[in-house]
């Protein structure tokens, strides 16, 4: 046996103890997602999210590492995603003076957008035989990730699911929506950004801000209010309807 | 920064303890949420650390979420089997979600003039 073998052994074991591992990981992943990402300039489909959970599920697999394991050391990044949440009232104080003189059509679409959001998604599961666990995760899809998490543990969905669902959504949205607002002639900035951040969060609002500032202002607008009106009245309907 | 950071996270535990005693339904850091954005709102402005630990989680908001999305891995024989109507609801779900919500502003405006 070689000397060198059972120290690089015990590192590892002692590593693969400690939360280090796994945030390393984490924050590595991302980071590489991001460089990847401003390579690409800005490409919807090179989204940092899905590359760094790409990485790491492939990283943690290969290495035999169960996620609840993972999970141990990368929720101090996960905790933070509540006092995010909070600091979202900043954007949407921000937002609310581009609320005035548009109330009407905005409050109008941000219902009709959410309660869009969550029939067609439903309804399409159901039909073509997803099952409970599969339909449970798409109710809160249209909300900013953090929200959508907290509204899937309050309607007994799985977290997780939920946020897979969330985070695809977004990139879908920002990679299709070009496309979806042309086909409805929709030509005001405001109203093309607005309809994006209902739909598809922060990830379709920060697309929304590199294609132009009055986009991204009511994207974020939206995506805040759709997940405050969300986070209320989703389990509440849910209850009710149960 | 530390000291909007202490007002973000007194609010998040206000919001935690509200969620637990008084609004079951409603996720903690929502109603967390609604306070800060009440006491902006009453302030008339936003705290300069304030700003500074939000612009900081606006940032970086796609990296909190990587550890809850690595789940994945638990639901993947689960998600493979129902591939077809995940990926058909999710698309069509989102192109309705915008047709609709864009149709609808563009309807109910339709007259104005200040549009820019």
């Amino acid at each position: 046996m070689r000397p060198e073998f059972p120290a690089i052994h015990e590192i590892w074991v002692y590593l693969s103890g400690s939360p280090l591992l796994a945030l390393v990981l984490t924050l590595a992943a991302y980071q590489i997602g991001v460089t990847i990402y401003e390579r690409s300039r800005l490409h919807p489909l090179a989204n940092p999210v899905l590359i760094a959970v790409t990485l790491i599920a492939a990283t943690i697999t290969a290495i035999d590492m169960p996620y609840p394991k993972y999970f141990e050391g990368a929720q101090f990044v996960h905790f933070l995603l509540g006092t995010a949440t909070v600091s979202l009232a900043v954007p949407i104080y921000k937002g609310l003076p581009s609320l005035r003189g548009r109330l009407l059509p905005l409050t109008a679409a941000l219902l009709g957008g959410g309660v869009t959001s969550i029939v067609t998604a439903v309804v399409l599961a159901r039909l073509l035989g997803a099952d409970e666990t599969v339909v449970g995760g798409l109710y809160a899809k249209s909300l900013t990730a953090p929200i959508a998490m907290g509204v899937a543990e309050r309607i007994g969905a799985s977290p997780t699911l939920t946020a897979v669902f969330t985070v695809t959504t977004g990139i879908l949205g920002a990679a299709l929506g070009r496309f979806v607002l042309d086909a409805v002639r929709c030509r005001e900035w405001w109203q093309r950004g607005f309809a994006i951040g209902v739909a598809s969060h922060g990830i379709g609002t920060s697309r929304a801000f590199s294609v132009h500032a009055e986009a991204g202002a009511y994207a974020g607008l939206a995506m805040g209010l759709h997940g405050v009106a969300g986070a209320i009245v989703i389990p509440w309907a849910i209850s009710a309807l149960r | 920064m530390i000291d909007g950071l202490v007002r973000i996270l007194v609010f998040q535990g206000i919001g935690e303890v509200a969620a637990k005693f008084v609004f079951p339904l409603v996720p903690g850091p929502v109603i967390g949420l609604v306070l800060l954005l009440a006491y902006l709102a009453w302030r008339g402005g936003v705290p300069e650390g304030v700003e500074l630990v939000s612009a900081a989680f606006m940032r970086y908001l796609g990296v909190l979420f990587v550890p809850a999305a690595v789940g994945v891995v638990l639901f993947w024989p689960h998600l493979q089997r129902q591939a077809l109507p995940i990926i058909v609801a999710l698309v069509v779900s989102v192109a309705a979600t915008i047709a609709v919500s864009a149709v609808i502003a563009r309807l109910l405006s339709r007259g104005k003039s200040d549009a820019a």
